[in-house]
């Protein structure tokens, strides 16, 4: 015998103090109840005439705090869990691995998968035997253990009422990973997965997973796979012209029969653009929606099939973008009169430009708040808060050290940019730069951290970099003296100089996926920030760096918060192996395939607390019923 | 009212007022009663009240010698004249009977509700006016250890206020000792008749030293056994000390329902205990329980000693 619960030491302290206390109750004198009665002498005749009953009345206080210590006795010892020796190590050990993967919301059965899922884990806690210990755990991008490794059906049934299928995939790799470290050591370890076996081959980083010895068991859920679903979704601002964007869409059919489905855009909740589309079986097309306007935050894909039923798994006949914030900037731009620059700025509606004489720059500079201003061959002073494009600067204010003189092509040839970095926020979209041909340029001299952007032979031709927060670009050369304007290079330069400017984010994603780690870029100096989930959930999320870090798991619009500032984040599925939602039979880890989940052995229940309060309960019950049967009493 | 009122115990009832106890309705019952029993006494009971006295009866019954103190008109001259004896005429006169009821008043006549008391009183009321309405001396005695208060003999129906007033004095309290207060009745009443004793019999000393001992006196007792069929029960289980109402005593008992069984049967030999020595001593008896109905009662006792058919 061994006691899993409270010490014995502490249960005799219980059992001595609680025991203490009746027995000293039992030893003060019974104060009776006084009953009057007309004529005691009759009594007298009857109780005169009972020796015997007299000696068992004497006797059944005895026996009574006899029976009060036995209860007692019970209660406490029901307190320290007491065990059969041993008999907690020849159980079984289980993890069950509930598949929470999207595909595990299809609606292929009555009540949909995770019913079943549910009711067939609910089988294996009712066919434990009664050494046998379990652990619960929804396997779905991630692993989150429901419950301990338990032999309590209760609290099983308890933990398994917490399994929910989120929009995500599902790593078998990790959850195999869980399931053997919660093994390891374990006597008749058993690992049984409970899904679709729609997975990938359980492999990570540290390579194949092995079951150290644990037995592959494989419940699978699922009847059949018709599905049609958005595998991708992507919005995005056309740069020159930032009220219209386009959409690319990919849809995709699993169903083993021709699928004809109705596609339907929403902006901003509103359709704008529905189609139909015929899918073969196991076919997929792509579309591209160009030129599409009236959406200011979000667009939304919707498929439907068009008989009105609906396939399968809902989880990815829908998906959503959003589109970046667009915000009205103001920008300065002092020039003797440059028309390409003029040009350019008219791109760009949600431009305020103001045009300044250099005499009146400094001025204006100082009166007015700008975001942005652009000195075309000339310099001056800029206050702080204000980003900077320089055209060749020349002056006591240019933000770059320059060689005298210029740099000048060979006589009947001209400059032009060799290299130029492709990722920097400046050259975003521009395929024609290394095309632009120049006259002459200046030599500036970057400091240590200025960027070269783009270079050619005579030195570098786009600068950019940062003076104590606020950012500047500088070009080399006089548009005027090259064939620059003539290319879309050199508006996408400027509209993506302010856009860089005015803190758009060139690497902003139109959606995010579901199963994935989402860093959001937030304002400088929050250090925690809110996302309210599509289902109305309100999550505090951690800052890093930066960046809100939070792992998606439901698909939809959520909005974030974080200070001041709010913005709606798409969160999409978009992982074709839930997609394809057709359920597996077999489960291989390893080369092994995995069997049939097997009951535990029959048996009287080794937790003999219960049996322990069940005896005292039993004696309550007699004492009860004897009082009130008047056989005590 | 508190959450709690229901753990309270509820109020005890007000005792029966005194003039509650003999109402309209209570009188209208004596009047059907002595209407009852006035056929009976006209026609057998007047005759064995007559007595032989010198004196102005109106018929002839006997003579006897004449002694000192006599009556000298009631000298029967001729017999006298012809035999030389002096002898006194003798006549039948018709005699009023002497009626006493007593009233046990001890503490245990108090138990119950309703109590024995107050159904005692009305038959102590019910008997008095038989008498009175049947021009007897009726006389009423509250005892308990001993003779606690008395109404003098009085006659005629329209005394019957005076009994009802001495029944509402009348409180229960003390103990029982009946044979001590006979004895003192006795001596304070020399005219002999009819002691009507009306108790719950509950005396420590036995009952029968106290019906004995009015025997012995030469009175001619009728015992109205005052009971409740409820006191062979009782409520209470379990671990209790019984308390005597009347000497305080306490025996400590565990009531379980074989001892309720043992202590009915008990309680029902006494009774009949109490009704066999009164019959193996010819006084009438009658055991009138406290639910009962107080004339019929009553009556039953007449017919028990054929007053009544």
């Amino acid at each position: 015998m061994e006691l899993l619960g409270l010490p014995l030491s502490t249960l005799a302290a219980v059992f001595g103090g609680v025991g203490a206390g009746l027995v000293a109750l039992y030893l003060l004198k019974l104060r009776r109840r006084r009953v009057p009665v007309p004529f005691v002498p009759l009594w007298a005749r009857v109780l005169d005439a009972r020796p015997a009953a007299r000696l068992f009345d004497r006797l059944k206080r005895l026996v009574s705090l006899l029976v009060q210590l036995t209860l007692l006795a019970l209660m406490v010892g029901a307190l320290g869990d007491p065990r059969l020796r041993g008999a907690s190590a020849r159980g079984r050990a289980l993890v069950v691995l509930l598949d929470g993967s999207a595909s595990m919301k299809a609606t292929d059965l009555p009540g949909g998968r995770a019913r079943a899922a549910r009711e067939a884990a609910l089988r294996l806690i009712r066919g434990l035997g009664p050494a046998d210990r379990m652990l619960l755990a929804q396997m779905d991008a991630q692993v989150t253990a429901l419950c301990p490794l338990t032999d309590d059906p209760a609290e099983l049934e308890r933990a398994l009422g917490e399994y929910a299928p989120r929009d995500t995939g599902a790593d078998l790799a990790q959850g195999l990973r869980f399931a053997t470290d919660v093994l390891r050591d374990q006597p008749d370890p058993e690992v049984i997965v409970v899904g679709d076996g729609a997975y990938d081959p359980p492999r990570d980083a540290r390579g194949d997973v092995r079951l150290s010895g644990a037995a592959l068991r494989f419940e699978p859920i699922g009847r059949r796979g018709r599905n049609v679903g958005i595998t991708a979704f992507a919005v995005r601002r056309y740069p020159l012209d930032k009220s219209r964007y386009e959409a690319m869409l990919e849809v995709r059919s699993w169903s083993d029969q021709t699928e004809r489905v109705e596609l339907t855009l929403l902006a901003d909740g509103a359709p704008i653009d529905v189609t139909h589309v015929t899918l073969a079986p196991g076919a997929t097309t792509l579309r591209v929606l160009p030129d599409l306007s009236g959406a200011n935050e979000s667009v939304e894909a919707r498929i439907a099939r068009d008989d009105g039923t609906r396939d399968d798994l809902p989880a990815d006949d829908r998906a959503f973008g959003t589109l970046p914030e667009r915000r009205r900037v103001r920008v300065l731009a002092v020039t003797e009169g440059n028309r390409y620059l003029e040009a350019a700025l008219l791109l760009d509606e949600y431009l305020d430009v103001v045009e300044a004489r250099p005499a009146e720059a400094a001025a204006r500079l100082r009166a007015e708040r700008f975001d942005v201003a652009i000195f075309d061959r000339v310099t001056a002073p800029t206050p702080q808060g204000v980003a900077t494009l320089w055209l060749r600067p020349e002056g006591a204010d240019s933000p770059l050290p320059h060689e005298p003189g210029f740099a000048l092509a060979p006589p009947g040839s001209a400059l032009g940019v060799s290299t130029f970095d492709r990722r920097h926020p400046l050259t975003r979209f521009m395929t024609d730069l290394e095309e632009t041909h120049v006259g002459r340029i200046v030599r500036y001299r970057p400091g240590p951290r200025d960027r070269i952007v783009a270079a050619g032979a005579a030195g570098p031709m786009i600068l950019a970099g940062d003076r104590g927060g606020d950012r500047f670009a500088v070009l080399a050369f006089d548009v005027r003296e090259s064939d620059f304007p003539l290319r879309v290079a050199w508006p996408l330069l400027v509209v993506n100089a302010i856009d860089w400017f005015a803190g758009e984010d060139p690497a902003y994603l139109s959606s995010f996926r579901t199963g994935t780690t989402w860093r959001i870029p937030v304002p400088a100096g929050v250090d925690r920030a809110e996302i309210e989930t599509p289902s109305g959930h309100r999550l505090t999320v951690p800052v890093y760096e930066g960046r809100a870090v939070h792992f998606g798991t439901e698909v939809g619009l959520h909005r974030l918060r974080a200070g001041e500032t709010q913005r709606l984040l798409a969160a999409n599925l978009h992982e074709p192996r839930e997609s394809d939602c057709a359920p597996r039979r077999t489960l291989t880890v390893s080369g092994a395939q995995a069997t049939a989940p097997r009951p535990g052995r029959a048996g009287l229940r080794r937790e003999l607390w219960a049996y322990l309060l069940l005896g005292a309960l039993a004696i309550v019950w007699i004492e009860w019923w004897t009082y009130h049967r008047r056989v005590t009493v | 009212m508190g959450f709690f009122d229901f753990l309270r115990r509820p109020p005890k009832p007000a005792p029966d007022a005194g003039t509650e106890l003999f109402d309209e309705a209570f009188q209208r019952r004596l009047e059907w009663l002595a209407v009852a029993s006035r056929r009976v006494f006209a026609g057998r009971l007047r005759a064995e009240r007559r007595t032989r006295k010198s004196g102005a009866g109106l018929e002839f019954a006997d003579h006897r010698e004449y002694a000192r103190g006599d009556d000298l008109r009631t000298l029967d001259w001729s017999v006298y004249a012809r035999t030389g004896r002096a002898l006194v005429k003798l006549f039948e006169e018709e005699e009023d009977l002497a009626v006493y009821v007593l009233l046990d008043c001890s503490g245990s006549m108090a138990h119950g509700r309703p109590s024995k008391f107050d159904h005692a009183r009305r038959l102590a009321a019910a008997m008095a006016y038989v008498g009175l309405a049947n021009l007897d001396r009726v006389a009423l005695i509250a005892w308990s250890t001993r003779v606690a208060r008395r109404m003098p003999p009085a006659r005629g129906r329209n005394r019957i206020f005076k009994v009802f007033e001495f029944l509402r004095a009348a409180e229960p309290a003390g103990g029982t000792a009946l044979a001590d207060a006979a004895r003192t009745f006795a001596a304070e009443n020399k005219r002999r008749g009819v002691a009507v004793v009306v108790s719950d019999l509950y005396d420590p000393a036995g009952f029968e030293r106290g019906i004995n001992a009015i025997r012995y006196q030469r009175f001619e007792p009728m015992v109205i056994h005052v009971t409740d069929a409820r006191e062979a029960d009782l409520a209470a289980r379990g671990d209790v000390s019984l308390v005597d109402e009347e000497t305080g005593e306490a025996r400590d008992v565990t009531v379980t329902p074989e001892l309720l069984a043992r202590y009915r049967a008990a309680h029902a030999a006494w009774r009949e205990e109490v009704e066999a020595f009164c019959k193996s001593r010819r006084i009438p008896y009658v055991a009138a329980d406290v639910t009962g109905a107080f004339e019929d009662q009553v009556l039953h006792l007449l017919r028990r000693v054929g007053m009544l058919q």
